[in-house]
């Protein structure tokens, strides 16, 4: 008999909502490079573990960091 | 009069001595109209994330103004018409 697997996620912080950041900037291309995949795709929430608010946030500011190259579109790492 | 930024990429073929004087020429328009610009932060040059008009590089620069709508349309009207810009983006930050 296999036993059920229980999995207990570890609940995550969202980290703006723990530094106490509202405005996420696009030109802190640092701090957005965390939530992109390293093919330049942005990062899930389930993954990232961001609030709903700042989930959308870092996502256009980092769409707005690529209209201006900081951040690519696609990269073509494979 | 609202809070603006802007951000600019200027042509790497450039010097970037001259990046911090042409942009001030640009500006003056809004100074003119009453505006005022606060701050002026050329990044100097950069790789892009992708080409740009064929260019793997450009010179950044940031510039934080007050203005009227209206002046703010018509400086960035005037840096899209120069060969020299590759790209320009207003923002409002406040707005965030």
């Amino acid at each position: 008999m296999a036993k059920p697997a229980v999995r207990k996620p570890k609940k995550k912080v969202c980290l703006f909502c723990h530094d106490k950041i509202s405005y996420v900037d696009y030109k802190d291309t640092g701090l957005l490079r965390k939530f992109i995949s390293d093919r330049g795709k942005i990062r899930a929430r389930r993954v990232t573990g961001n609030c709903t608010q700042h989930q959308r946030d870092v996502a256009t500011a980092i769409k707005n960091a690529r209209e201006m190259a900081l951040l690519p579109y696609t990269s073509t790492a494979r | 009069m609202r809070r603006y930024e802007m951000m600019v990429i200027l042509d790497p073929s450039l010097d970037e001595r001259t990046v911090q004087p042409s942009l001030d020429q640009f500006l003056a328009v809004v100074r003119n109209d009453g505006g005022s610009v606060e701050k002026v932060d050329v990044w100097g040059r950069r790789k892009l994330a992708y080409d740009i008009a064929k260019k793997a590089e450009g010179i950044y620069a940031v510039v934080d103004l007050t203005a009227e709508p209206a002046t703010v349309k018509e400086l960035d009207r005037q840096l899209n018409l120069n060969e020299g810009i590759l790209r320009t983006k207003v923002m409002r930050p406040e707005l965030h």
